[in-house]
């Protein structure tokens, strides 16, 4: 294809001598649209690309069928192999090289030099394409053959040879550097087990959102879809951003990170553009996990405003709820929401089909305060006195955040003091001290 | 074994939280999986109702060790056991809590007596053995088959009642077992005694039905079938599937067939076939016994139904198959009056109606027009450079608009250049010598199928005087009656009187005419005709080869000794010289197709060919072995194969390469006339034709292809686009399109040439557009080449073929069985490919034809039970594989809804889109038999 004459079809004046009427007449409507090529759509980059491709293996339940089709393609690899190491054997490479390196000067004479960079505007076929250059104008170009046409897509950078501005090469661009930002390199320290209780919330993100990327075959079995994110919510305090980084340091899929105000932008159209971003970075290093903190930033109900920022925040949660279940499929990308007004959520955004799990999170009971407690106090130095039972047992509503506050108040309150010990002094004031805090600004009593 | 009993207990009897630092080393010794549990345990504080499930747990131990409380207390435990439920994630409570006391337990048991009570807690172990498997593997089968034999009431609860996950678990171990067991019996006795699995392989095989049994009643049908295979009894499935289960574990099974190694690939399917027997399913099970070339098998299941309707769509399936009718005749000496089958059964078995019914279809999806070469080349949109450039050479652009019109036209009977030209006007008379031959035979193409037409058609081009134009008449008798059989044999007495003709070009014709027309028939009088121009020395190498390709034709895939002892006689008794003759190849061919698809069944014969000197015995032993596995997916095959090709054959001896380290490769014998190297080539067509039964195969092929072509010799690289073209024949796949459409660029104008064909066969019949442009793009592209532009011309009318109604892909109901007519077909045509400047590109051009059995309509007709067509609606849409899905998942994706007739594709498959009707079939292709619903109160034995 590529090396075949460039030109237009259909263009042939007086190509076929005026024979029987009818056929000439057939001639007229009979031209036929150029087809639409294959190359230059923009495309899931998933794996290595086709060429060097393994077939699908179906079913993908475990089964000796299963099995039998790996060892079937293992086999016909292992042949491969042999192959090529007989032949590499029997002639090996070096006598190629001079043919290779005859081919590549040649190329890079087609090439030649300086070379310009421009933007891929439009594929129109197989071989040709309009390009921008930076001075402005646009041009209508080929394509060179041996330009690898799986890597054009449009908007990409290509190189352009100086004189016929021909594409001779492409140049691959990374995604959005604020994209690179949110994957997380260095997994938290926080594991499950530093989660007070919280027995069911963490089973229940297991089994959405680990689970499905490590054992598909389950549910599959089962003949249902697995769940395509969960949302957490829940009082101040009670673990959420916890649990998520728990769910980070046990997995071994790429995690990202990002709070709702991070996608708000300064530009119209770049906060959408930015969730684009994300869920394609998500999808590239399948299978992932996209955690979303402080998601009511931007999912809060839709409603009739005026603002130009405020549509626009509320176009930014279009687009992630496009993202979340729209009309491209998403691969092995695992959503986890945090919030902790799930009542001021766009009900679009939680819908069974987006969000199909809704964890809470509540206030600890007493067996998970003692728990937390517990936690929070294993590294310190308790003097004799100190009964946590009593702290555990009383009735306040204290969150998981707040316990933790009263362990570290107590132990500054003893550092204040010089203390080695803490004692139960410390705890009780500490407690009294944080308390306070908490209900800061509402007197007590006043409205009872 | 490590201990982990007692840090487990001190962890959760205290308080963990203090013990932590210290537990953590104790714990990294701990194996694996335990210690994950633990880990779990210690984060977690034990709620209430868990200590006290732990408490009573111990306290039941406790009591086992006292005698009279032994029998309530494993009555408790068995229930809390069965009764406690678990998360995917986790281990139930009562399994937990009760491992660290598993060794305890164990030494307990050792010390019971024999009793019932041992036995149920040889039962109790036997559960709790799944948490040890890791250290004490097949704990849970040793105790469960402890458990079976110390019943003596045989009162056992069945393996079912202790949940899926302990069926599982057994179901492994008893694979795992009865391997080790096989694997003991070659080498020594070394399991230990202690750890030993009692029981006969015997207990094996009964407690594997028994969990086979349970998992089929679980929806877990593959399962049960690994289950039963790794046992190796899965004939014994036969008795216990039922009837809502049989259908999902033939799929599996069926599945499962090509990824088998030899004996097993065949046992499979003979279950299977058994079960659908068993259910009357006979059009699955007839299909089954196609496969398996059982004869008895066949005759059986064609007279199993007693519904005249079943039997007629029996009828059309073996039609399609093209079996021998002769297969169907009742044995010999137990005939009474019903031998003869009624006229209408005949007309459905001998394909009587094809051609109308094929006609019928063009005329629903009016294409009934005929196409004139302009239509198919539109070189209106070709971009040629230059306008004086088309007279390049009009004898081959004739010859090409020749082939292009008989393979665009096929079947229809109403081309204009021949079928129906004017008189005297013939595009016979625009062709020359041997081209003529080719025109006239293209008539038959035309009126493929059509017999009473046809004949009377082609009959007067026999009484021409010009000899090229008799010679091709004579050929288009034998096209046209291809896949036919009549009553009158109008073939046999048209053509045998011109076997013995002296004139070499009527000779030949008759003699191909004979092979095209009973390809796969078997017929003994027509065996009788040619197989002396086999024995006979005198006669030249061409026609003995021909004669010999005509009878691997005639008896394909049958191994019939006489045939195949004559031709290794001539390949033995022929003259060196001869056999280095380009014919040779076809004599080998002829030989090898005899063997086609019978796999093991061609060992004798390969020996014996090994024996002869001459070089061709290599090409003959590549061509039988692969012809014998043709479409089974072997993988070993597949590598011997592709070992020939690792061989670089030095065509130029004398040159400077001698010097090369190629020399050292078993070249033993220097001073011999340049090695043959055209085995390699048939290598590389046989990793495809090996390759192309299966589909993970197929594809993995292609990646081998392309290695062949970066490191093959010239030999190889010329017939690698051959083979992609059958790999993926009349399935124009998008990346074998580029592929090819690259090597039709290839320096080499022989691998351009032969990629330009194989385009050719990849689209063959679909009406690629993609194709279609590609060629045109070609043909401007080549305009000053006459042989690629004549292959370019050729492909055109292949892409067109029958207008985009025929296919020659030669897989049929699903892409299941093969036929073997049409790998016949596919093979010579490739094979004249193989030396393209030798026969296809000189005067025999006619081999072309040789396509003719491997073309059939891809249609979906379906009939009433009068074998009138109606039109209903069916669904069509790309093919998906279901099998092994949970559920009643689409067996079609992306469908479209249509009346029929309706055209499918190769990766097609038609479902009906009302329940009015109920097909007789299994598979909607072809013709089919349709049958009013009766609706739903009526007890009906064919449902879908």
């Amino acid at each position: 294809m590529g090396n075949a004459p460039s030109g237009f079809g259909g263009q042939r004046p007086g190509g076929r001598p005026p024979g029987d009427q009818k056929d000439k007449k057939e001639q007229k409507k009979k031209w036929e649209p150029p087809l639409p090529t294959s190359v230059g759509k923009r495309k899931k980059k998933k794996g290595p690309d086709a060429a060097s491709k393994l077939p699908a293996v179906y079913p993908t339940t475990r089964c000796r069928l299963k099995l039998l089709k790996m060892e079937r393609i293992q086999d016909y690899l292992l042949m491969e192999e042999e192959f090529i190491q007989n032949q590499e054997r029997l002639k090996p490479e070096s006598t190629r090289e001079e043919k290779n390196e005859e081919d590549r000067t040649k190329v890079d004479d087609l090439r030649g030099s300086p070379m310009a960079v421009g933007t891929l505007e439009e594929i129109i076929d197989d071989d040709h394409a309009i390009i921008s250059t930076a001075s402005g104008p646009e041009f209508y170009v080929s394509i060179m053959s041996f330009v690898d046409k799986d890597l054009l897509e449009p908007g990409c950078q290509v190189l352009l040879h100086h004189k016929n501005q021909a594409v001779i090469g492409v140049l691959q661009d990374d995604a959005d550097p604020m994209v690179s930002v949110m994957k997380l390199d260095k997994a938290p320290t926080e594991s499950y087990a530093d989660i007070g209780g919280l027995e069911q919330q963490i089973q229940e993100i297991k089994e959405s959102v680990e689970l499905p990327l490590t054992h598909p075959e389950l549910y599959e079995e089962m003949g249902i879809k697995p769940p395509k994110g969960v949302i957490l919510y829940g009082v101040p305090g009670t673990g959420k951003t916890l649990l998520a980084k728990a769910v980070a340091n046990q997995t071994s899929a790429t995690f990202l990170r990002v709070v709702g105000s991070e996608l708000i932008q300064k530009y119209l159209g770049d906060g959408p553009k930015l969730v684009r971003e994300l869920f394609r970075v998500a999808e590239e290093h399948a299978p992932s996990i996209v955690f979303i903190d402080e998601i009511d930033a931007i999912g809060t109900k839709r409603y009739d405003s005026t603002s130009g920022g405020e549509r626009e925040i509320q176009r930014t949660m279009l687009e992630l709820l496009n993202q979340l279940d729209g009309f491209d499929t998403r691969g092995d990308v695992k959503v986890i929401m945090a919030t902790n007004k799930i009542e001021s959520l766009d009900p679009a955004l939680i819908r069974p089909g987006r969000i199909d799990r809704k964890i809470e999170f509540p206030l600890p009971d007493i067996k998970t305060k003692r728990h937390i407690f517990k936690l929070h106090t294993s590294r310190m130095n308790l003097a004799e006195d100190v009964d946590l039972e009593e702290f555990v047992t009383t009735k306040d509503d204290l969150s998981g955040a707040d316990i933790k506050a009263v362990c570290t108040e107590a132990g500054l309150l003893a550092l204040r003091e010089r203390r080695m010990r803490v004692t139960k002094a410390d705890f009780t004031s500490a407690r009294e001290k944080v308390l306070y805090r908490k209900n800061e600004g509402t007197p007590e009593g006043l409205y009872l | 074994m490590p201990e982990p009993t007692k840090s487990t207990i001190s962890v959760t009897a205290q308080d963990p939280k203090k013990k932590k630092p210290e537990e953590k080393p104790e714990e990294a010794v701990k194996d694996g999986a335990s210690k994950k549990k633990d880990e779990e345990k210690e984060g977690e504080e034990l709620s209430e109702e868990d200590l006290q499930l732990k408490t009573e747990l111990e306290m039941l131990i406790e009591r086992l060790r006292v005698c009279c409380f032994a029998q309530p207390a494993l009555e408790t435990l068995r229930t809390l056991i069965r009764t406690s439920t678990s998360s995917m994630t986790s281990v139930p409570k009562p399994l937990k809590f009760l491992h660290p006391h598993y060794p305890g337990l164990q030494e307990l048991y050792e010390t019971w007596p024999v009793s019932d009570n041992k036995s149920l807690f040889a039962d109790i172990l036997s559960v709790l053995a799944m948490t040890y498997s890791d250290t004490q593997p097949r704990g849970t089968l040793r105790y469960r088959l402890l458990s079976a034999a110390l019943s003596p009431s045989k009162q056992l609860s069945k393996p079912g009642s202790w949940g899926h996950e302990y069926v599982r678990h057994l179901a492994a171990e008893l694979g795992e077992e009865y391997n080790s067991r096989e694997f003991d019996e070659e080498g020594e006795e070394k399991t230990s005694e202690e750890n030993r699995v009692p029981g006969t392989v015997d207990d094996l095989r009964t407690l594997a039905i028994e969990c086979a049994t349970f998992l089929l009643q679980h929806n877990a049908e593959p399962d049960a079938v690994d289950l039963l295979e790794e046992l190796e009894i899965v004939d014994r499935i036969v008795d216990i599937v039922d009837e809502n289960t049989y259908e999902r574990v033939c799929q599996y099974m069926i599945r499962c067939v090509n990824l088998l190694p030899p004996p097993d690939d065949i046992s499979f399917l003979r279950t299977a076939h058994r079960i659908y027997a068993k259910h009357n399913k006979f059009p699955q099970a007839l299909s089954l016994s196609i496969r398996l070339g059982d004869s008895e098998l066949i005759r059986k299941d064609f007279n199993a139904p007693a519904n005249p309707s079943m039997k007629k769509q029996l009828a059309f399936i073996l039609a399609r198959a093209q079996v021998p009718k002769e297969w169907l005749d009742p044995e010999d000496g137990m005939d009474d009056g019903e031998s003869e089958l009624p006229e209408d059964f005949l007309e459905c078995l001998s394909n009587a109606r094809l051609s109308a019914q094929f006609k019928e279809f063009g005329k629903e999806l009016s294409v009934l027009e005929p196409k004139s070469l302009e239509d198919v080349y539109k070189s209106h949109l070709e971009n040629t450079r230059s306008t004086a450039a088309a007279n390049v050479d009009s004898a081959k652009a004739n010859l090409a608009g020749t082939f292009v019109n008989a393979f665009v036209n096929a079947g229809f009977g109403n081309d204009k250049l021949m079928a129906k030209a004017e008189e005297g006007n013939s595009w016979v008379y625009k062709n020359k010598d041997h081209g003529m031959l080719s025109a006239a035979a293209s008539l038959g193409l035309s009126l493929l199928w059509d017999t009473d037409d046809g004949l009377s058609q082609v009959d007067k081009y026999t009484y021409s005087s010009e000899e090229y134009i008799k010679a091709g008449a004579l050929l288009a008798t034998g096209i046209l009656n291809c896949g036919i059989r009549t009553e009158a044999d109008a073939a046999i007495a048209l053509l045998s009187e011109h076997v013995e003709n002296k004139s070499v070009p009527l000779k030949t014709s008759a003699i191909m005419g004979l092979g095209l027309a009973y390809a796969g028939a078997q017929r003994e009088d027509v065996m009788a005709l040619l197989l002396p121009f086999v024995a006979d020395d005198g006669v030249s190498m061409e026609i003995a080869s021909l004669a010999s390709l005509a009878l691997g034709f005639i008896f394909v895939g049958s191994g019939n000794g006489d045939v195949a002892s004559t031709i290794l006689q001539t390949l033995m008794e022929r003259d060196d010289k001869q056999l280095d003759e380009k014919w040779a190849r076809f004599m080998v061919l002829g030989l090898a197709l005899l063997y086609l698809g019978l796999q093991d069944g061609s060992d004798a014969t390969i020996a014996t060919l090994r024996a002869i000197e001459h070089q061709i015995s290599q090409t003959a032993v590549v061509l039988v072995d692969m012809c014998s596995f043709a479409g089974t997916g072997n993988v070993l095959k597949v590598q011997e194969l592709l070992h020939y090709c690792d061989e670089h054959i030095d065509k130029t001896p004398k040159e400077k390469k001698d010097e090369d380290e190629k020399k050292n490769d078993k070249d033993a014998t220097p001073e011999e006339p340049p090695k043959d190297d055209t085995f390699q080539a048939f290598a590389v067509i046989g990793i495809a034709l090996v390759a192309m039964g299966e589909e993970i195969g197929s594809e993995m092929s292609l990646r081998q292809f392309n290695h062949l072509m970066h490191y093959g010799e010239p030999t190889i690289r010329k017939v690698v686009p051959l083979a992609l073209g059958l790999v993926s024949a009349s399935n124009p796949q998008l990346p074998i399109m580029d592929t090819l459409s690259k090597y039709s660029h290839d320096n080499d104008l022989q691998v351009a040439l032969n990629a330009i064909f194989a385009m050719g066969l990849l689209g063959a019949g679909t009406n690629n557009a993609r194709l279609a442009q590609m060629l045109r793009q070609l043909a401007g592209y080549y305009y000053k080449e006459p042989d690629c532009l004549f292959m370019v011309r050729i492909a055109q009318g292949l892409v067109h073929m029958g207008k985009g109604t025929i296919t020659i892909n030669p897989f049929f109901s699903d892409r299941t069985i093969m036929s073997r007519t049409a790998v016949a077909g596919l093979l010579a045509t490739l094979t004249a490919f193989t030396d393209a400047k030798a026969f296809i590109l000189d005067k025999y051009h006619w081999m072309l034809y040789f396509l003719v059995p491997a073309m059939y309509p891809r249609f979906l007709m379906t009939l009433d039970e009068e074998l009138n067509n109606i039109a209903v609606t069916v669904r069509v849409g790309q093919a998906v594989d279901v099998v092994g899905q949970a559920g009643k998942p689409r067996t079609i994706s992306g469908f479209q809804t249509h009346s029929t007739p309706v055209r499918l594709g190769t990766t097609e498959r038609a479902e009906l889109a009302t329940e009015e009707y109920i097909p007789f079939a299994h598979v909607l292709e072809g013709f089919v038999i349709l049958q009013k619903n009766p609706g739903w109160e009526k007890e009906d034995k064919m449902d879908i």
